[in-house]
């Protein structure tokens, strides 16, 4: 995805900083032992914070060392494999794959070649990944279509290809059968899905309208879009994301957790819309060599 | 019943006053308030009432099995219990079907209630404020906003409509932690840049 979800490091306390980095870490390694080398190059802060999501509350963090992916000849805590983490990387392995054909397809022969590349390399971890995860894959290759769809007409709407991707993330929740939890997760991941996709719109406002591509933004407000009122919009999402946040349990991971959703998110949604966020999205919350 | 004392997340040694704390911040988590026509409204009513039963018990407990009494949410909660999930209060309403789209609206029936709507002829405020209504439920802010904003161009008197205008132009209603002022609003001292860099700089 697009790595907008994300901590904000200065407000963490030191173990739920450590706490973090163990997900990732091992978010990492379980992508690796599940699929090889190449999918955790595409591990990212959003995976992450789904990982987070998945975990089940009841489960106490308690690390282990293992070997960096980046550089093996370090170690570093990262949290133990489990069912959770698993369902999290397969489905950061299924939508990665996705996502590369849909650029490959977008952006023309040439442009597209090194997204094609990435997903040839990495179609045998997604066979294996949609094996996995049949539902999920289903939902994200209709949803990614019927994007597509939406797309082609150059609907003048936010809300209906926001929509379109707000359900592919609605569905990476596994159901619980506790009705009043899955109902929070879904309103939950709807909204961080259209936050998604509608600040990835703000954020490729100029360059989609450089190269004529269609852009929901420029399509609702016109070319110059309208920054006070996506502010707005994006804002509101986030608060019912906050909203069905606090109806949940998410134990010993919801310092992290509202962490993200109070501080990391505004300020990526800030950083977005004064168009800072291109300078500094490929920082690292972490340098590798700790 | 949960014990109360992990209901309102505090050890059963704690002093009166951190119980009343931390009954407090729960209860402003869980109020109605933050809660106006999102379809969780249900859910955190519930919370509430878990939090406002735990709260009496261990009042009870306290007082030696006397009578609850105190700080209590309850009576302003319940004045507002209709606010969450009712558009149906207040409106007897001149056409049968509006009535039959809002408590189609209230049971989650989305997709009937658009298609009631759009057999209706004459395109009123109500029509675009249920309109409205059912984008938000959906989840649809932008489309909801459009709607009630043409529900009040047509009819500006009616509150019920602008008060869901409002909510919209504030980018809706929400509990915030870290006491009152909120989260983002304490990061407006610094820069936006030296935020940036908090969010992404710094080592280890």
């Amino acid at each position: 995805m697009f790595g907008y979800v994300r901590p904000l490091r200065e407000e963490l306390k030191c173990r739920d900083f450590d706490l973090y980095r163990a997900t990732y870490c091992g978010l990492c390694r379980a992508m690796r032992r599940r699929y090889g080398w190449l999918a955790p190059m595409f591990l990212n802060y959003d995976f992450t914070f789904l990982a987070l999501l998945l975990a089940p509350a009841e489960e106490r963090f308690t690390p282990c060392r293992g070997r960096c992916h980046a550089n093996p000849l370090i170690k570093k805590p990262m949290c133990q494999t489990d069912p959770g983490l698993e369902t999290a990387a397969d489905k950061s392995v299924v939508l990665t794959w996705w996502q590369l054909r849909d650029k490959a397809e977008d952006e023309g022969f040439l442009p597209g070649l090194t997204a094609r590349l990435l997903a040839i390399l990495l179609k045998p971890s997604y066979r294996k990944a949609a094996r996995r995860q049949p539902e999920f894959d289903r939902l994200v290759r209709e949803c990614l279509e019927q994007l597509h769809r939406l797309e082609e007409e150059k609907i003048p709407s936010l809300d209906r290809p926001a929509h379109t991707f707000a359900l592919l993330l609605q569905g990476a929740a596994p159901k619980t059968g506790e009705e009043g939890r899955d109902r929070a997760m879904e309103q939950m991941l709807y909204h961080l899905g259209r936050w998604i996709y509608l600040l990835d719109a703000q954020d490729d406002l100029e360059e989609d309208l450089a190269q004529g591509r269609y852009n929901p933004v420029a399509a609702r407000f016109g070319p110059e879009g309208d920054g006070e009122a996506m502010k707005r919009t994006l804002d509101h999402s986030r608060n019912l994301m906050c909203g069905a946040a606090q109806l949940m349990e998410f134990g010993c991971r919801w310092p992290v957790i509202e962490n993200i959703l109070y501080f990391g998110l505004p300020l990526v949604q800030r950083a977005v819309l004064d168009g800072s966020w291109k300078q500094i999205k490929n920082q690292r919350i972490w340098r590798h060599h700790t | 019943m949960r014990d109360p004392y992990s209901v309102l997340g505090v050890s059963p040694d704690a002093s009166d006053q951190e119980i009343k704390k931390a009954y407090r911040e729960l209860a402003r988590k869980y109020h109605p308030d933050n809660y106006v026509n999102n379809p969780l409204a249900d859910l955190a009513e519930e919370k509430m009432k878990e939090v406002n039963e735990a709260y009496e018990a261990i009042q009870r407990q306290r007082s030696g099995g006397g009578s609850g009494g105190g700080y209590q949410y309850q009576s302003s909660s319940s004045s507002y219990s209709n606010a969450g999930s009712g558009y149906q209060q207040s409106y007897g309403g001149a056409n049968p079907t509006f009535a039959r789209v809002r408590s189609m609206i209230n049971g989650g029936d989305l997709n009937g209630a658009e298609r009631l709507l759009q057999e209706v002829p004459q395109k009123n405020g109500e029509w675009y404020f249920l309109m409205g209504s059912i984008a938000y439920r959906r989840g649809w802010l932008d489309e909801a906003m459009q709607n009630y904003n043409l529900a009040v161009q047509m009819d500006p008197g009616n509150m019920e409509y602008r008060q869901a205008l409002a909510m919209m132009q504030q980018g809706g209603a929400v509990y915030r932690p870290y006491g009152g002022g909120g989260g983002m609003d304490s990061l407006d001292c610094c820069t936006t840049m030296l935020c940036l860099n908090c969010l992404c700089g710094g080592c280890n």
